[in-house]
């Protein structure tokens, strides 16, 4: 009987999931929001006709996945958190060179000759107001110790934005900073979303380089949350959008860029609470051009990245 | 080949040795030829061994070790001290609301790790629930070693419980009587004929237990990197997700675990074959349970305190989280509504067909493992085919394996150019990943059951006239149906939540009960996230006590 039932169950099953299987148009990976990409590919089919497919998972796996599956790759379009990613592809000869029409108020260090911001989030201190804790302005305001054993870091191991973060304030005056935090009781919390959640229910005041869209969706939601951009500086994470070159549909993926960077497109993206990547956009929070931006040297900088890494973990031990 | 010449082939090895060379050799060749020809996703055979020779000295690599060690032993160790002695209490007296403590004893099982783990950080953390209503938090305690281990027990113990209690129940208590015939003391006879003959059932669910426990990625991670407490998972993670550069020291990391669940499988493997545990004879046996006595409060308070502590805490922090409109908010009255639950309803589509999904592949996953698992340790234990150990070894393989790599060895194998048709990209392709991960499971579980089926059964039905595929479906199976279906209950439970191989393997499109909830938690949405989980916990639960009931097998298992 149990044979028996299991033989059914799986030739039901197997039909299932071949009557399931939709052949996509464009298949987009990304590694932004779940519902920036959902919004986007209604909106873009809704326009075009196109049906749009898409994986969506944190950078490291959407690249272990591309990797795995390189002998007989499915993905046309992908959007990383990170930009370092468009710069590695471009180097291995994996993308299609392409200008989007509709790129053309997106500003040069958002842009190259095979990739293009979907839009932008920096970081931020993300401080409850409910916390009993005067409100910081700065990143080392959070040394003091009215904010002692209340400060979280998302880990710079998990988080590439972070990373350039510590880099960027490392590059401004060495590693004190982080020692002083380290001395004040400050720890180190896993990904993002795990290093907020505590500051949220309290039992934390502050996160110390939160990603800014996620903190400003929960004030919308009616948290008690509050960002700050410290005038000091920070570290912005451009999220690139690029086709890869053995996509068979590269029209299509075209046409999804296109889509991703004109007014319809950038407003979903500004309506998550991202910076939109073109200028002449508008949102409903601090743009690009009221931060103070850090730059950093990418390059010196990635490649220093396990000495940076293996420091801060000392520190924080 | 003298063995085949006299004796045909049986069919039921040849199904076992095909199963599970297509679920768990495939994946498996797949990573270790890409472990030592990194460029083989690309389909080249370029620079052998360049990563292998990369990663050999990490002196993190000890410490993480010793502390996955730790960390399995200590689970073992506290699960066994709380389910053994109420498994023992629950099979041999009649201890009052008997079946309730059952399905209290099954919730844990069926909240996922990490959702349980959430559930008790933001009830224990500084201004945590348990802060907001008494005026207390537990940080210190939860954010450690043994925090961890606590934590884990709650959610593994009633492998151990259920596994004892069938086989004692299994034994009963007619070879006790026995003993006290002969005049040894009640205590004597237990600790010197029923626990012993239960040997296979503990072994067998003690293993699984510290399998698990290394296994278990999203505890550690939440709670032991505040410790500075790494595990070998936690940091196969890290590399994995950090990046090319990093990524080479992840098969390194999952070979050493692998090296340590083969060392407490053949340890078992050195317990077990020396003695007979047949006490499955085919003589019937009255099936007599004792009263408690006096016994009676202090028992049930036993079962009151752990199922308090496994059930009632987790579910209350996950049904509070999903409760409040804002987790800032706190627990007051103006915060709390059906909000998150609304949600889920209006995004109904989404969250529906994530249900429909994970809950039909939890399904197809437990009946093929059950199968699969019941042919292979049939294969191993009752017949005297050569490479039977090759088999069994193969049927352990996946316990080495952290949920990762077993997908991206799927990806490999199943997404070649050349193959004709392919699983990849169909939910097939999470069907296999589940059953390759779930396999030791049902294996580990109708292992011990056979091994106290005694062996004349079989001999009896064929002297009838009966093939060796009759005798396995109308004789043995039946014999050993109780344990295989908590095993494939336990399947269930585990890949309606997997989430790791899920990400990883999901074809485009496709949402999995976790995935859906890792978005919601991605997103910033944990009361979101934990109203799903609620709903998931509570379907998981009723759906396996009803089939069962239906069946008419709620006896059996409960």
């Amino acid at each position: 009987m149990l044979i028996n039932t299991a033989r059914g169950s799986l030739a039901a099953f197997a039909l299932l999931a071949i009557t399931g299987t939709a052949f996509a148009d464009v298949t987009v990976y990304t590694a932004g929001p779940a519902s920036l990409i959902e919004k986007l590919a209604a909106g873009f089919t809704e326009e075009t006709g196109i049906k749009v497919e898409f994986f969506q998972a944190t950078t490291g796996q959407v690249m272990a996945r591309i990797e795995a599956e390189a002998a007989n790759p499915v993905v046309d379009v992908l959007i990383s958190a990170s930009w370092d990613t468009a710069t590695d592809f471009a180097e291995r000869g994996w993308l299609v060179p392409y200008t989007s029409p509709n790129a053309a108020n997106v500003p040069d260090f958002l842009k190259s000759e095979t990739a293009v911001a979907q839009g932008v989030s920096a970081l931020a201190i993300a401080w409850n107001p409910n916390s009993k804790t005067p409100k910081p302005s700065e990143w080392a305001d959070l040394a003091k110790p009215e904010y002692k054993d209340l400060v979280n870091l998302p880990d710079p191991a998990q988080s590439g934005a972070t990373f350039e973060l510590v880099a960027a304030l490392e590059a401004q005056g060495g590693t004190k900073l982080f020692e002083d935090l380290a001395a004040n009781g400050a720890i180190v919390a896993g990904a993002n979303a795990e290093a907020l959640n505590p500051v949220l229910q309290g039992a934390k005041a502050a996160v110390f380089g939160a990603v800014d869209y996620i903190s400003f969706n929960g004030k919308d939601k009616g948290e008690s949350i509050e960002v700050i951009f410290p005038a000091s500086g920070t570290v912005i994470a451009p999220r690139p959008a690029m086709i890869l070159n053995w996509s068979k549909n590269q029209d299509d993926a075209k046409k999804f860029i296109d889509y991703m960077l004109s007014d319809a497109g950038q407003a979903i993206v500004a309506a998550t609470n991202l910076m939109p990547a073109r200028t002449d956009v508008a949102a409903n929070r601090p743009l690009i051009g009221d931060l103070n931006i850090l730059t950093i040297d990418t390059e010196a900088v990635y490649a220093g990245r396990e000495a940076t890494l293996a420091a801060f973990a000392e520190i924080f031990q | 080949m003298s063995a085949t010449r006299t004796q045909p082939v049986n069919p039921a090895v040849l199904i076992a040795a095909f199963g599970l060379v297509i679920v768990v050799a495939v994946p498996f060749a797949f990573i270790v030829l890409q472990a030592i020809f990194p460029e083989l996703g690309r389909g080249s055979l370029a620079a052998p061994f360049s990563r292998i020779l990369d990663v050999l000295v990490d002196p993190r690599l000890i410490r993480m070790t010793g502390n996955t060690v730790l960390l399995g032993v200590g689970v073992v160790i506290l699960s066994s001290l709380i389910a053994v002695p109420l498994a023992v209490l629950r099979a041999l007296f009649r201890v009052p609301g008997a079946l309730l403590w059952d399905v209290l004893m099954l919730v844990p099982f069926m909240i996922p790790p990490y959702i349980a783990t959430l559930g008790w950080i933001m009830a224990l953390q500084p201004r945590g629930y348990a802060e907001q209503l008494f005026g207390f938090n537990l940080a210190p305690f939860l954010f450690s070693i043994w925090g961890i281990i606590f934590v884990m027990t709650l959610n593994t113990f009633p492998v151990i419980y259920f596994a004892v209690s069938r086989t004692v129940e299994a034994v009963g208590s007619r070879y006790a009587d026995v003993g006290r015939v002969f005049g040894a003391s009640a205590w004597r006879s237990f600790w010197r004929i029923t626990l012993p003959l239960s040997t296979p059932g503990l072994a067998a669910s003690m293993l699984l237990v510290f399998a698990m426990a290394i296994e278990e990625y999203g505890t550690p991670a939440a709670l032991g990197r505040r410790a500075g407490f790494d595990v070998l998972v936690t940091g196969i993670d890290l590399r994995v997700s950090a990046g090319p550069s990093a990524r080479r020291g992840a098969p390194l990391l999952s070979r050493v675990r692998g090296v340590m669940c083969f060392g407490a499988f053949l340890s078992r493997r050195g317990i077990l074959p020396r003695r007979s545990y047949q006490i499955t004879t085919g003589k019937p046996q009255k099936l007599e349970k004792r009263a408690l006595g006096r016994w009676t409060v202090p028992v049930v308070l036993a079962f009151v305190v752990v199922s308090f502590l496994a059930t009632a805490v987790p579910l209350l922090a996950i049904l509070a989280t999903a409760l409040s409109r804002t987790i800032s908010g706190g627990l007051t009255l103006s915060n709390l509504g059906l909000v998150n639950f609304a949600a889920i309803l209006a995004d109904g589509p989404g969250a529906l067909k994530a249900l429909t999904t994970s809950l039909s592949l939890g399904v197809a996953a437990a009946l093929f493992t059950g199968l699969l698992g019941a042919l292979s340790a049939y294969a191993v234990v009752k017949t005297s085919m050569r490479g039977r150990g090759l088999l069994d070894v193969l049927t352990i393989l996946p316990n080495a394996l952290p949920g990762i790599v077993v997908a991206v060895g799927l990806i490999l194998a199943w997404n070649q150019p050349w193959l004709p048709v392919t699983p990849y990209n169909t939910a097939l392709i999470l069907l296999l990943a589940y059953c390759c991960i779930l396999l030791p499971q049902p294996v580990r579980y109708a292992t011990a059951a056979f091994h106290q089926v005694g062996d004349n059964l079989e001999a009896v039905a064929r002297v009838f006239g009966a093939g060796p595929m009759v005798a396995f479906q109308r004789v043995l199976l039946p014999l050993i149906l109780p344990s295989l279906l908590a095993s494939m209950l336990l399947v269930f439970a585990v890949a309606t939540r997997e989430l790791v191989a899920s990400i990883i393997v999901a074809p485009v499109g496709l949402q999995t009960i976790s995935t859906y909830i890792w978005r919601q938690f991605e997103q910033g949405s944990v009361g979101l996230g934990m109203a799903m989980a609620f709903v998931t916990i509570l379907i998981t639960t009723l759906l396996p006590l009803i089939v069962l009931s239906l069946l008419g097998k709620r006896g059996s298992l409960l």
